[in-house]
């Protein structure tokens, strides 16, 4: 899959549907009840609402003519009644709403980002974070309005529509046909706005997204940026990215606020329509009463159709995201979890590859043929030339990837047959790049076991060298750190994140350049711990410093993803063949002599 | 208030269309009565009175005015779009402009989240303001003012009457107003919370995988999610709690139209007529009024939201440049440490860090793991600044450099190495956009990268992820290498580069290395032995001091620490049977 960065606008695949909507209901229908239960609220509040004017009619047409204060007083106490009703109504709205809206998008939030978990690694690696995280919170967010306010006006704006219909109707037939005339032109309107709306919001979206990935790498990378003098260049990407975002909002403000207008001119050229029949048909089967009855119920007509026009709005612009929302959470991890794979129960650590074929894509082959066996207990150290194929060897033990060809067996078993986490959970990896949490050093090596005591957390750090350090700084294991651990070190996160896979206590053991960063002296202590740690572990390790890898029970020379030598420092050496010449590279030139 | 002086400094260049805009939202709140008028016209004189030929006029008035007011309110909404659109655009430049003078030490302290949690949803917030919440508000109160002139016009007791409960109203509203700032504040910290956790899961997601730690990490989430929830359901309860009140209160107007109005008419001193006319201009006092509680929440939230954009705004950056570039002689003493001393909050980092490098040296640092080799380097680019002494570079204090000028001289391959989600070619070309191509190859052979660039299927095409994942830890170092070759500096700053290339490739490097660099400083920090044993100069750090310093020879002559690592990183080896045959 070719990799996404942020100037380039992410295709969407699936066309728009009614499928989306359909899956949003999935969502809504926990909240059924609830949301039956605002619509009834709503319909007292403005069933208490409609008393106003009705009252203001009693008191004009009777109760002031009549010179009754009595009776004026009476009309107010119930309009007061009513205003008290209609606010309590109003309340629990709020609230109604502001809980189901909130519930809804804080399980849309938790499924994307349970899903995102499942994932895997080549997910993360083709585009960048910022698209995702952008995803997540701020796409999710959006839908908030729409599905709270937006669900439940619409509710009762159809109900308050069909009251009124029907109220029209009863007054007169051919009247509200007439009116009816005006909508064929209102939907054509309609559809014009929304098809090019719909398009606007796409470009948003994209526009959007690209400029949040741009600014979230533009942070990350800010050390890189500032000590290549590069603000310049970047201010100039980000003015284009950003005017691409501007432009694109306005264009779709353009089409989205043309909405409103042309529902009002529609509906007052209606009205004016009824104002000429209805005068012409005055005698002719209409009445004044009842023609000025019926104005009154146009009028109120549109109010409830511009908000549904307004919600349709709403939808459109939802919909930009909602696609993007559920695109994501259609993603199929690379590694699938195998659904009715086993348990795999406690291992002893027995790895075998059989002839084991990699790929990241079609076009690049990555590992060739690979056969390999490590007995519980054994130590094996990979060699070889950056971008041989190391790490991606290692990677597939965890399944990270899997492999194209081959199997790869873990006592005996398939790993494909067995379930991610109890696979993954036996494995301690330290991977390449270490990566800190933000939180406490405590926290941060305790990530390899959450119920981990603080002593074997402390333990840990022992083993690994990393004690003596982490009790110098000021606040010792309860210093905070932070996401790339910048205060720290590389050798220190090393050397944290070595701790977190040896709490881990797994069977299997991956240090992949665990120690690259490390100097000498801390190594050689730390190899002194670790021998007694690697015991009754299986472990793998790539280095570069023979030093290292020289006391591992196997070497494996790996060349251009292939296997290329296999055996003890000692046999190798008298090989004479790659590992041999690698040894001699370390050697000082000057010390040849 | 005080997010409100802010914005309208922000409005000021536009404050002519911000006013022909306001002019407008006025025009079209008087048009606003046209329509009813019209309407009561009609049933007067068209329906009742029977001049059927007034119809024709009236109803192309009313159309007519429609079609103005909803053009112009169109006109106006858009000239507000495009108004906010402009303020928030050059607002967005200004933050990003600011994020980049900002020095490490601000991104040490700040998490990422957060900076977008304000690059993103509180600037939108500040957009709804400027592009909504402004007009509405002066809509609104024009209606209201409208209304009640004309009120005050046909009647002044009643109008008063009615005026009675807006202090009830004023006190509501300013009790909503106070009570639902924090709450505002509350969501959007939480909102940065949010994004920060899935933020950190999103870069860590190898971490994660690698312990299978996803359920923690949802449960982690879930905790924000709900608080996110929790601090929206705590702000709706205020809201709750308020606007009701207000929409009755707005309700209230209409009942005390009616009773005092009735009681008027009855007692004599108000006509009917004039009742009724009160009676079709009360929306234009109710509406407001109700729409008041919505529009506190708007400019709470966006006051909420204000701060922290303003606040990212005006934190200074620690370290200042001077502004002027100015001439400098080449030094042959390219770079001196005059007893400088350093730390961080937590305690010292480094002290009393003395040495000069000559043009066309090469200076080695060697020592344990956080001994402060990176600091020194952080120094020298001057990522962070001294607390004590001085570092010259070209005989002039860093200080007194223009920053860019100073770190155009340099380049820096930094131990964690960065490279963005773009093509190959883009990342080598990162410090020198304009470079030619072949350049670019020129750069990546020298730092033994074009291999297996080469070797890939897109070759310099190839789009790596962000960070440079789908890169081994050896390719990255090196593209990073080239990256900074490619700047052609003359003070090249190499920080661990070659900890993950393995030893052949990086013999080749320091080969080519050592024939470019002929008249150029530069620093290597490496743990390698190999890698810093023909420097001019080695420093050997520990504990944030340097303890022993000299050439190869002189250092292994002393038997201290250099001796030490070099023993234990070659002697062991020099013990196999191996070692008389490797000539």
């Amino acid at each position: 899959m070719a990799r996404n960065t942020f100037d380039v606008d992410e295709e969407l695949e699936t066309p728009f549907n009614l499928k989306h909507l359909k899956r949003l209901t999935v969502y809504v229908r926990p909240y059924k009840k609830k949301m039956m239960l605002t619509v009834l609220i709503m319909l007292i509040a403005s069933g208490a609402n409609l008393i106003g004017p009705f009252i203001i009619k009693h008191a004009i047409d009777q109760e002031i003519p009549d010179k009754s204060i009595s009776g004026l007083m009476l009309l107010s106490g119930i309009f007061l009644a009513a205003l008290v009703l209609s606010g309590i109504c109003m309340k629990w709205r709020i609230r109604m709403m502001a809980e189901i809206g909130q519930s809804i998008i804080q399980n849309i939030r938790k499924d994307l980002f349970s899903h995102l978990q499942s994932l895997s690694f080549s997910f993360y690696d083709s585009r960048p974070h910022g698209k995702i995280l952008v995803r997540v919170v701020n796409y999710v967010n959006s839908l908030s309005d729409l599905l709270s306010n937006g669900l439940i006006q619409l509710i009762t704006d159809l109900f308050s529509l069909a009251v009124i219909f029907g109220f029209m109707l009863a007054i007169d037939v051919k009247l509200t046909l007439l009116t009816m005339g005006g909508f064929p032109v209102l939907a054509t309107v309609i559809f014009f706005i929304k098809t090019a709306q719909r398009k606007a919001w796409q470009t948003l979206s994209n526009k959007q997204s690209n400029m949040n990935a741009y600014i979230h790498e533009s942070i990350s990378g800010m050390k890189v940026t500032q000590a290549f003098t590069r603000e310049q260049e970047n201010k100039r990407i980000f003015h284009r990215v950003s005017t691409g975002y501007k432009q694109s909002w306005l264009k779709a403000m353009y089409v989205q606020f043309l909405l409103w207008p042309s529902i009002e001119n529609i509906s007052v050229l209606t009205v004016s329509v009824i104002y000429v029949f209805g005068i012409a048909w005055i005698g002719h089967g209409v009445t004044v009463g009842a023609l000025i009855a019926f104005i009154g119920y146009i009028w109120m007509f549109w109010t409830p159709l511009a908000n549904i026009g307004n919600f349709y709005n709403a939808i459109i612009n939802a919909m930009a995201y909602l696609e993007r929302i559920f695109e994501m959470m259609d993603e199929q991890p690379a590694v699938k979890d195998n659904p009715d794979g086993k348990v795999l129960k406690t291992i002893k650590g027995k790895v075998e590859f059989e002839s084991v074929d990699f790929g990241y894509g079609e076009k690049e082959q990555v590992l060739k043929n690979i056969q390999l066996k490590a007995e519980p207990g054994e130590t094996i150290a990979l060699v070889g030339a950056t971008g041989s194929g190391k790490t991606t060897i290692v990677s597939l033990i965890s399944r990270f990837y899997d492999c194209t060809q081959g199997k790869i067996k873990i006592d005996g078993t398939d790993i494909q047959g067995v379930t991610l986490p109890s696979l993954r959970k036996q494995m301690g990896v330290m991977l390449q790049d270490p990566f800190i949490f933000s939180g406490t050093i405590m926290e941060n090596i305790r990530y390899g076991r959450l119920d981990a005591t603080d002593e074997e957390v402390i333990e840990a750090a022992r083993a690994v060298q990393a004690h003596e350090f982490i009790s110098g700084l000021q606040h010792g294991y309860y210093t905070e750190v932070n996401e790339r651990g910048t205060r720290l070190s590389t050798g220190q996160r090393q050397l944290i994140s070595f701790a977190r896979a040896l709490l881990a206590d797994p069977k299997i053991l991956i240090l992949d350049e665990a120690t690259s960063s490390i100097d000498t002296e801390t190594e050689l202590a730390l190899q002194k711990g670790l021998e007694r740690l690697l015991a009754g572990r299986t472990s793998f390790v790539i280095a570069h410093r023979l030093s290292t890898i020289q006391n591992a029970d196997r070497i494996l020379y790996i060349d251009d993803g292939r296997i290329v030598e296999e055996g003890t420092h000692e046999e190798l050496i008298e090989k004479k063949g790659w590992y041999w010449k690698l040894c001699n590279a370390q050697r000082l030139p000057s010390e040849a002599g | 208030m005080h997010s409100l002086r802010w914005i309208w400094g922000n409005m000021r260049p536009y404050r002519k269309r911000l006013a022909l805009g306001l002019l407008l939202v006025l025009a079209v709140a008087g048009m606003n009565l046209i329509n009813p008028y019209v309407a009561g016209k009609i049933v007067d004189r068209v329906i009742y009175g029977h001049q059927n030929g007034l119809l024709w006029q009236l109803l192309v008035i009313m159309i007519g005015s429609t079609l103005i007011r909803t053009g112009v309110r169109y006109g106006y909404q858009m000239l507000f779009e495009n108004l906010s659109q402009n303020v928030i655009f050059s607002m967005r430049e200004k933050l990003y402009d600011h994020l980049n003078q900002l020095e490490p030490g601000f991104y040490d302290r700040t998490k990422t989240g957060d900076i977008m949690a304000r690059m993103t949803s509180d600037l939108e917030a500040v957009r709804h303001f400027t592009a909504w919440t402004i007009y509405m508000v002066v809509e609104n109160l024009s209606i209201l003012l409208f209304a009640l002139c004309f009120m005050f016009y046909i009647h002044p007791p009643l109008a008063m009457a009615m005026l009675a409960v807006t202090p009830i109203i004023g006190f509501f509203a300013y009790r909503l107003t106070k009570d639902v700032r924090p709450t505002f504040s509350a969501i959007r910290n939480q909102f940065a919370r949010l994004n920060s956790v899935v933020q950190e899961n999103i870069s860590g997601n190898r971490v994660v995988k690698a312990f299978a730690k996803e359920e923690y990490e949802i449960e982690k989430f879930s905790a924000e999610n709900k608080a996110f929830k929790e601090k929206n359901l705590m702000s709706s309860r205020v809201w709750g709690k308020y606007l009701p009140i207000l929409d009755s209160l707005a309700g209230v107007l209409t009942v005390i139209m009616t009773f005092a109005g009735g009681i008027m008419v009855i007692r004599g001193s108000l006509s009917i007529g004039e009742l009724v006319t009160f009676n079709s201009l009360i929306w234009a006092l109710n509406n407001p009024m109700r729409l008041a509680g919505w529009l506190i929440n708007d400019i709470q939230r966006f006051i909420a939201s204000a701060e922290k954009v303003e606040e990212l705004l005006v934190t200074e950056p620690q370290i200042k440049s001077i502004i002027d570039e100015r001439e400098v002689q080449t030094s042959t003493t390219i770079l001196e440490f005059d007893h400088v001393d350093f730390s961080y909050e937590d305690g010292p980092v480094l002290c009393d860090i003395t040495f000069e490098a000559h043009a066309g040296q090469t200076i080695g640092i060697i020592g344990p793991t956080g001994a402060g080799k990176s600091t020194l380097v952080n120094l020298l680019g001057r990522f962070y600044e001294v607390d004590d002494g001085e570092i010259r570079v070209d005989g002039i204090n860093i200080k007194d450099w223009n920053i860019h000028q100073l770190r155009e001289k340099m380049a820096m391959v930094m131990q964690d190495i960065f490279l963005f989600s773009d093509t190959i070619e883009g990342n080598i070309a990162y410090g020198n956009p304009d470079a030619p191509m072949e350049a670019v190859y020129a750069a990546a052979k020298q730092a033994e990268a074009s291999r297996f660039i080469e070797s890939l299927p897109d070759g310099y095409d190839t789009v790596v992820g962000e960070r440079g994942v789908g890169l081994s830890g050896g390719q990255k170092q090196r593209i990073a290498l080239a990256r900074a070759l490619l700047r052609d500096p003359s003070l090249l700053i190499l920080d661990d580069t070659t900890s993950s290339v393995d030893m052949e490739t990086e013999f080749k490097i320091q080969e080519t290395l050592r024939s470019i660099l002929k008249d150029k400083t530069c620093f290597i920090i490496a743990h390698r032995i190999s890698s810093v044993k023909d420097a001019d100069l080695i420093l050997v750090m520990h504990e944030g001091c340097i303890i022993e310093r000299g050439k190869h020879a002189d250092l292994m002559e002393r038997k201290g620490y250099y001796w030490h690592v070099y023993n234990n990183q070659l002697g062991n080896f020099e013990r196999t049977p191996l070692g008389e045959e490797v000539i």
